[in-house]
């Protein structure tokens, strides 16, 4: 599943070598991101969250035992600060970028943008990193169900209700856009 | 599961081409059938582009991992160092977070333990002991000691449990409670002791004892404080108490009290043990009498005891033997026991001289071990049967004085011209007066430096004293004069009323000093300006003989600048020194007059006691001194300025010393820091 040279890196990681950790921050930052983007729907939020998360890794790199799960664990503890984000943020930042927004684009994609983004808010929040992972980094069924810690094939389900539920709520504004 | 009903999944894993190949072909021929299905394809394809779109716009930037390494370099600076990360590993590594959680775990286990105060562990090994003793196996000669010594341990232990069934039932009488651990006790001797006649070789036998000795060592030490129980439970039934009494009364008539104590304590189902009296030197008794009455009957004994006089101090007091006696009692039986065994041993004959004469020793001991505490149980047992009542008496007024001594105690100092004299004719006087006047003691003095003094101790009557004294103080003048008289009580303390006073012989310690030792009465010192030094000191001498007085010491003295002077001491009586001092004025400028003068007690004639006089005649000397002068100036101040920037640069130096080490150690530091930062 991961392969040797990989491994390495992630067992001198857990040993506490710098340089290893830093490979793993640029190859693993995007993922991560992805997935506190998709909690969160704020980029600066998602990035200062990743950033977080990072360094608690490092701070407490001594907990994973097993180089396999350190891909996953990463993830949980973005996962975990993002939602701590979530919890502690009012709901105004995202009706006010909405707006911003609005000023300079035009009316109907702004709509489309509005109802997208309500759409996606309305999802869980593991749906939402679910999506974030598969739109940003198109990575594969089996390597998103391996980096939420979830079972093999339930992904297909999840996105799947994920997406007829997101088609529900957009219909009219698709259909609008897309006469 | 139909595709129809499963058609979002089916959908979303087909954009995402997450289909199987038969997936696929299912998917198309049923979306081919069904217009719902097409409908949320096309929908689903759709919503994929504007998701596709929407999550490209939101893409982080190329410099988003340099961003993120930044900001980690940023907040976890410096590299963790081999040593670190040594550390790291070791306290991070599963084995000594397993180590640590287990040393937790035990330390509550005893902290635990503490708290409660069991002895959990202490039970185990005691158990475990016992099988190891009885593995021991054939046992001979020394061996035997041990394996009793361990039997009485375990006697020991069983009994200290029935002692705590009697705390925990109070009610229960000392005999029922005989455990099962006896009998085991028992049984496991009597398995040992046939196998006396089986003998070891040396060797073997004494890794054995070696064994008996470990064993038994440990569940001694941890053998809980017996003490500590004795005096919770106050159950007195079946206890065995000693009860003792003392009693302090003051009585009018001794007598008659010990009668009535005899009475009381016929009364009381007890009798007396001892009577002791004394007569004290002012007619009165004072005495001890020791009852014994049954301790039921101590109480009311005591009550009317009291009643006798006044009672000045009581104190009554408990004993609890009832662990010591019924350990003993046990013991006793336990020594019975053994001896019956050794007895049917010596019958049973032995070939084995050697093993007979052993057993024959060790009855002996067992024997007396019998009688001793035979011998002790006995003693208790009266002790406990009768209580002692210890009862001090003593009459009224016992400390009254039977007479009055009075003592007189004179002190005399003299001082004279002739002491050698005045101590003849003391002795002669003494001598004059036969029997009424004794000398105790005669001593002359006479050191190196021509200094004399005397002394005269001596007992005078005391019809003769007066006389004595008044000759003794005419013998020369008297410095002082001191009488003590004192009344000394006999046979008490106490004041007492009727008792005759009687005058003792008066002593007198009279001390001869020659009048040149005596110290001044008045000191005083001055100095006379004038300008012929040498002419005015003769005429100084010539005044103070004039009056009376003596020159005890002079001198004269010139300095380089050429003042003179004549130091002169003079002694004169005091009646003369104000004459002195009058014509002392002649002699030119009389300055810096000072006066100390001692005003002693006991000074009886001041008139002819001495003044000193300390005088310094000197004169003016030369106005221009060789210090002085231009050449001597200019060398002095070269001088002086010269030792300044000596010792401002002393000074600098001492300074340099004293920084030079802080400020080296500050700098290498500064660059420690620095070197560290770089890295």
């Amino acid at each position: 599943m991961m392969d040797a040279n990989e491994r390495e890196v992630y067992r001198a990681a857990i040993h506490g070598d710098r340089e290893a950790f830093e490979m793993i921050i640029r190859t693993q930052s995007r993922p991560l991101f992805a997935i506190a983007y998709g909690i969160l729907q704020n980029r600066e939020e998602a990035e200062d969250a990743v950033q977080d998360a990072l360094i608690k890794a490092w701070k407490s790199r001594w907990r994973v035992r097993d180089p396999e799960k350190f891909p996953a664990w990463l993830c949980m503890i973005v996962r975990h600060r993002a939602r701590d984000v979530f919890r502690k943020r009012r709901p105004v930042p995202i009706i006010r970028e909405i707006r911003e927004t609005s000023e300079t684009e035009t009316r109907d994609t702004a709509t489309l943008d509005h109802e997208l983004h309500s759409a996606l808010s309305a999802l869980p929040e593991l749906h939402r990193a679910a999506l974030s992972l598969r739109y940003f980094e198109e990575m594969d069924y089996a390597t998103i169900e391996n980096r939420l810690g979830l079972t093999n094939g339930s992904l297909r389900g999840i996105l799947g209700r994920a997406l007829a539920s997101m088609r529900k709520q957009l219909k009219p504004a698709l259909a609008s856009e897309q006469p | 599961m139909t595709i129809h009903d499963n058609i979002d999944e089916f959908l979303g894993a087909d954009l995402h081409s997450e289909l199987s190949d038969e997936e696929q072909i299912a998917l198309h021929t049923h979306l081919v059938e069904c217009a719902d299905c097409r409908q949320a394809h096309q929908e689903t394809k759709a919503m994929n582009k504007v998701l596709e779109k929407k999550f490209e716009d939101e893409k982080p930037d190329l410099a988003f991992e340099n961003r993120m390494l930044a900001g980690f370099r940023n907040r976890v600076p410096g590299r963790v160092g081999f040593v670190g990360r040594l550390l790291f590993n070791f306290v991070h590594s599963r084995a000594t977070q397993l180590a640590g959680v287990a040393a937790l775990l035990l330390a509550l286990v005893q902290v635990g333990r503490l708290i409660t105060g069991e002895h959990v562990v202490q039970n185990k090994s005691e158990w475990a002991s016992v099988p190891a003793a009885q593995s021991f196996g054939p046992m001979s000669g020394n061996g035997r000691v041990d394996d009793l010594d361990l039997a009485k341990r375990d006697e020991g232990r069983t009994k200290d449990n029935r002692y705590r069934a009697l705390q925990n039932a109070p009610g229960s009488t000392v005999a029922a409670p005989a455990p099962p651990m006896v009998a085991g006790g028992l049984d496991r001797q009597a398995g040992l002791v046939p196998e006396f006649h089986d003998a070891k070789p040396a060797p073997e036998r004494k890794s054995e004892e070696q064994a008996v000795v470990t064993s038994s060592a440990i569940p001694m030490a941890q053998e809980p404080a017996p003490g500590s129980a004795t005096t919770a439970n106050p159950a007195v039934a079946n206890r065995k108490l000693i009860r003792n009494a003392n009693v302090e009364l003051e009585i009018v008539n001794f007598d008659q009290a010990v009668q009535k104590i005899t009475a009381f304590a016929n009364e009381e189902k007890g009798y007396v043990a001892t009577t002791s009296s004394e007569k004290q030197e002012n007619g009165k008794l004072k005495g001890q009498i020791v009852v014994k009455v049954l301790p039921e009957n101590l109480d009311r004994f005591l009550q009317k005891t009291r009643g006798l006089g006044e009672l000045k101090n009581q104190t009554l007091g408990t004993e609890d033997i009832t662990k010591n006696y019924f350990d003993t009692e046990a013991r006793l039986k336990n020594a019975r026991v053994m001896e019956q065994r050794l007895i049917d041993m010596l019958k049973k004959k032995s070939d084995d001289i050697n093993d007979l004469l052993q057993v024959e020793k060790e009855l002996g001991r067992v024997r007396e071990e019998i009688e001793k505490m035979q011998g002790d149980l006995k003693f208790w047992d009266s002790q406990v049967q009768f209580a002692t009542v210890t009862i001090s008496l003593a009459e009224k007024d016992l400390e009254q004085a039977a007479k009055y001594l009075l003592k007189e105690r004179a002190q005399l100092a003299l001082y004279t011209p002739e002491v050698e004299k005045v101590y003849n004719d003391l002795k002669s006087l003494a001598s004059a007066g036969g029997g009424r006047i004794q000398i105790t003691n005669a001593q002359l003095d006479r050191d190196n430096t021509g200094r004399v003094s005397a002394r005269v101790s001596m007992l005078i009557d005391p019809e003769e004293s007066d006389g004595v004294i008044a000759k003794a103080k005419g013998m020369g003048r008297v410095e002082n004069f001191q009488v003590q008289t004192e009344r000394v009580a006999q046979g008490g303390d106490e004041m007492s009323e009727d008792a005759n006073t009687k005058r003792d012989k008066v002593a007198l310690n009279i001390t001869i000093s020659r009048d040149e030792q005596e110290q001044a009465f008045q000191q005083t010192s001055l100095r006379i300006r004038t300008a012929a030094v040498d002419e005015k000191a003769k005429k100084l001498r010539e005044l103070a003989e004039k009056q009376n007085g003596r020159v005890r010491s002079s001198s004269f003295r010139r300095d380089p600048e050429g003042r003179e002077y004549a130091n002169v001491t003079l002694r004169v009586p005091m009646k003369n020194y104000t004459a002195l001092m009058q014509s002392l004025d002649s002699l030119g400028k009389v300055e810096d007059v000072s006066v100390q003068r001692q005003d002693r007690s006991g000074q009886t004639d001041e008139a002819s006691a001495p003044a000193d006089l300390q005088i310094q005649v000197y004169s003016q000397g030369n106005i221009v001194s060789s210090d002085t002068g231009l050449i001597a100036t200019l060398r002095r101040t070269i001088g002086q300025s010269a030792a300044a920037i000596m010792w401002s640069l002393r000074m600098i130096g001492v300074a340099i010393a004293f920084l030079a080490p802080w400020i080296v150690a500050i700098v290498v530091a500064v660059w420690i820091v620095r070197k560290i930062r770089r890295k």
